[in-house]
């Protein structure tokens, strides 16, 4: 009979609340019975549960506390492993997220030397005549010109500054030459500081990013067309700034 | 700013390709003259972009005349710009 009902209980069994009925003989008796943390499973076979626990009757009620502060911590270790297992994806996601959100924030910002792109150049300048903006400041760019390690070419800037307004385009040249006997193949990349001003920087055309290739013993001359953006003046950031310095480098590329 | 060592630094973040893409080279040295007028305009009016604005054109005029296709727009954007 009471083993009947130790089935029915078992079954029944939810740990989130306390079943009054026949408490006084199936519930006391699970911290004993080495019940411990398994709380989750649903069923157990009653034997083991009937067979080889002992009951007193006396220290029933400090079974029933235990039983239910047990409870309890369970169901906070329980919530605790959640969050902190929710946690762990967040901040994993939140790590891939992070590319696409970072270079958004580097073109509104402008930081470590983001060209800005919004609009094109040609609406830019259109917009600005449209507007009659008036440049006066003018704005010296200086020319800076490297080749990485290991590159015969010699190369450097054909002249050493520009005078330049913002809002009018200028032609720069670069000279590069082959000092080796055999065909080399090489592609730049150019930067300009100070970096704040660099979202204002505009080059139309260059050489840079495409491969160029030099025959043993030839030289030619490199152009650069670009402009600099009249919000340059407007920008308060901008007051000390009159110098930009435009500097590329030639990197080789391993010819196959 | 020496910060954002993981976009290259002081390096700067992925540079943005020019606008009207990628100059063809005078391999030939067909407007060698142009260039060195221009050149020479620099040097003797302080490096006055203003002043050779006249040299810088003829030259992107001879580059158009000798290879047509990519230098078209950009003249234009010249001529543009000058009228404003």
């Amino acid at each position: 009979m009471s083993r009947c009902v130790k089935d029915v209980l078992w079954s029944n069994y939810k740990y989130t609340r306390v079943d009054t009925s026949c408490y006084a003989g199936v519930w006391g008796l699970m911290p004993r019975c080495g019940y411990g943390s398994n709380m989750t499973n649903g069923y157990r076979k009653p034997q083991s549960f009937g067979s080889g626990c002992l009951w007193k009757s006396n220290s029933f009620s400090s079974f029933q506390r235990h039983y239910a502060s047990h409870a309890s911590t369970e169901q906070k270790s329980r919530k605790m492993l959640l969050y902190l297992t929710a946690l762990v994806f967040a901040m994993v996601g939140s790590t891939y997220a992070a590319v696409p959100l970072y270079r958004r924030f580097c073109q509104a910002t402008g930081y470590g030397g983001t060209v800005q792109r919004k609009e094109t150049v040609e609406e830019k300048i259109a917009r600005h005549s449209k507007d009659g903006t008036v440049t006066t400041r003018e704005v010296v760019v200086q020319f800076n010109a490297d080749v990485a390690d290991g590159m015969p070419w010699k190369f450097i800037p054909t002249q050493r500054e520009v005078r330049v307004k913002p809002g009018e385009s200028a032609l720069a040249f670069y000279t590069a030459e082959n000092r080796s006997s055999t065909p080399i193949t090489g592609v730049s990349t150019y930067n300009v500081t100070p970096m704040k001003a660099a979202v204002y920087f505009n080059k139309i055309q260059c050489f840079c990013f495409e491969e160029q290739r030099l025959l043993p013993g030839e030289q030619i001359d490199m152009p650069v067309f670009f402009y600099i953006d009249p919000e340059f003046e407007t920008d308060p950031r901008m007051d000390g700034i009159n110098n930009l310095i435009l500097s590329y480098t030639f990197f080789k590329v391993n010819e196959d | 700013m020496s910060a954002g060592g993981a976009f290259g630094g002081n390096r700067g973040a992925r540079p943005v390709p020019p606008e009207k893409g990628v100059f063809p080279l005078d391999h030939m040295h067909q407007c060698d003259l142009e260039k060195k007028d221009y050149i020479g305009c620099l040097k003797s009016s302080g490096h006055q972009s203003e002043n050779c604005r006249i040299f810088s054109k003829k030259y992107l005029e001879c580059r158009m005349a000798k290879n047509a296709q990519s230098m078209h727009s950009l003249v234009h954007w010249e001529r543009d710009n000058k009228e404003t």
